[in-house]
């Protein structure tokens, strides 16, 4: 039984190299498969990231009336930082609110002269709130209608925001089933060229199949180089597509810097991946592997 | 050693292989079976090695019913018998040495005897020195002793073979039938299924003629006549 097993990779190996070109073919095959399977994953981590980023832009302005207590204000602090849906909230004082208009307005005499004439602060304190994701933010608001709230609030941006985070969350809902969808069809057209493949090169193999069971072969011995080689594909393709991937990664994360204005690093993402993502990769090719590789030779084996 | 009882092959829907046959071939003989294309010669053989089964009768190898084999016991039966094709059967990716090996690796040999066994029969058929050839570096005679090679290595007590010299010239046609004999003298059992007039002359031994897949005549030391 040993014996047999030895032999099996041996004549795995012998097959795979003698049959150098047809090696080579299949072998280009199932790195392109892998390649464009790579492909989709970064555009899905690019088109994720890129709406993270906007969304991480959106956030609500509660505006307080002038003559509501800072304590009063933050209760509702307090009461917003316990929601669930919420991520941060960030209090701005009736003085940093001052400070903050005088200071959009310095090249504006007739306004920073208006507010001089003022005896009191005529600005409130307000709130900036950040939700978890934006459809949160209808949730949020919701709350906020109470009115126990409601009374304190002089005004709110939502309204403003309103267009734009029904937009972003429009179009995070149609990228992700877009991703979906090509997902699908990539790793279907991947499953149908690597079977393919995997046909072709056994169907140039029938004479010597029908050969070796002439001559008394089992079909389990015939067939076991055939299994064991298309793990052989599997692993060599996994490999040179991680050469591959790496070098356009580093190509890639300048410009993505630059688009996404984010800190992120897809190299980073790929290294604390890397596992899950070739790992799945390695195992599906395998499978398919195995599976096509099973049915083609099975055709050949029955004399 | 080989024995059809009543045996008929049909594939369908209506072609009759084989009809009614009944033969039996004694160990150590050499039969040739010869008839014209079509005439259900190779059907004989592939009853033999079970890449057919029979509609009707019994075929028993040397007291082994093989009528109805099932899968798991052909690659056994398949281990027992040597079989020569015409168009070689080698594997196009393994020299002259590995070919022959292959017939002892599927049935579990050992490397060391293998190493042992195979220049002795490479000896015997005149390749010994063609060892780490391909069989695209062979001439067609030299191939063919190369598959009888394979077909001797584990020591088969029966040896088919199939219009062996079919794709052969004269010369070689020679070589490979002497090389048959040679074997035959050694104890082997041998059923040559030909359509070569000459080849069947020439041998002198016992003669089957099979027509529409019916024997026609069976002669000890006859001659191949229509």
């Amino acid at each position: 039984m040993l014996t047999s097993f030895f032999r099996v990779i041996k004549f795995s190996f012998q097959d795979f190299f003698r049959n150098f070109w047809l090696s080579f073919v299949t072998l280009t095959i199932f790195i392109l498969a892998l390649f464009s399977i790579n492909l989709l994953i970064i555009f899905n981590v690019i088109a994720k990231t890129a709406i993270a980023s906007i969304e991480g832009k959106v956030d609500i302005a509660l505006y307080f009336k002038p003559e509501i207590k800072e304590d009063q204000v933050q209760n509702v602090q307090r009461y917003l930082q316990s929601l669930m849906q919420v991520k941060a909230v960030d209090y701005i004082s009736k003085d940093q609110a001052l400070e903050s208009f005088k200071n959009k307005h310095k090249d504006n005499q007739q306004i920073i002269e208006s507010l001089n004439e003022l005896d009191k602060n005529p600005l409130g304190a307000s709130l900036v709130i950040k939700a978890k994701s934006t459809n949160d933010y209808p949730v949020i608001l919701e709350d906020l209608s109470d009115p126990q709230y409601n009374n304190l609030i002089e005004s709110k941006d939502f309204d403003d925001h309103k267009q734009i985070i029904e937009r972003i969350t429009g179009i995070t809902k149609r990228v992700s089933n877009g991703v979906f969808v090509i997902a699908l069809i990539f790793t279907f057209i991947s499953i149908l060229i690597i079977f393919n493949a995997i046909r072709m090169a056994i169907y140039t193999h029938r004479e010597e199949i029908i050969a070796m069971k002439l001559v008394g072969a089992t079909n389990w011995f015939v067939q076991a180089p055939y299994l064991l080689q298309g793990i052989i594909f599997a692993f060599f393709s996994l490999v040179i597509s991680v050469i591959i991937i790496y070098p356009l990664l580093g190509f890639l994360q300048p410009y993505l810097a630059l688009i996404l204005e984010s800190d992120f690093n897809i190299i980073s993402y790929f290294n604390q991946n890397f596992a899950m993502i070739f790992g799945l990769e390695f195992l599906g090719a395998i499978i398919i592997n195995l599976l096509s590789s099973y049915l083609a030779v099975n055709r050949y084996v029955k004399v | 050693m080989i024995n059809f009882k009543k045996v008929s092959k049909i594939f369908y829907p209506k072609s009759v292989a084989l009809k009614d046959i009944n033969l039996h071939i004694r160990p150590k003989e050499f039969v040739s079976i010869v008839g014209q294309s079509g005439a259900g010669k190779s059907t004989m053989i592939k009853l033999l090695t079970a890449e057919e089964k029979p509609e009707h009768g019994q075929i028993i190898i040397g007291g082994w019913d093989i009528t109805n084999i099932n899968q798991r016991e052909i690659p056994l039966l398949r281990r027992q018998i040597g079989t020569v094709y015409q168009d070689f059967k080698l594997l196009p990716k393994k020299t002259v040495y590995e070919n022959v090996a292959f017939a002892l690796e599927v049935c579990g040999i050992s490397s060391r005897k293998i190493k042992n066994i195979i220049p002795q029969v490479l000896k015997i058929v005149g390749l010994k020195d063609k060892h780490d050839r391909y069989p695209h570096q062979l001439s067609g005679g030299e191939i063919q002793r190369a598959a009888i090679a394979r077909a001797l290595v584990h020591r088969p007590k029966i040896l088919l073979a199939d219009e062996p010299t079919g794709n052969l010239d004269s010369l070689n046609t020679k070589d490979i039938i002497d090389l048959l004999l040679k074997i035959n003298e050694f104890g082997t059992t041998v059923m040559l299924v030909t359509h070569n007039k000459d080849v069947v002359n020439r041998i002198k031994k016992r003669v089957v003629l099979i027509d529409q897949g019916q024997i026609i005549s069976d002669q000890e030391e006859g001659r191949y006549v229509l």
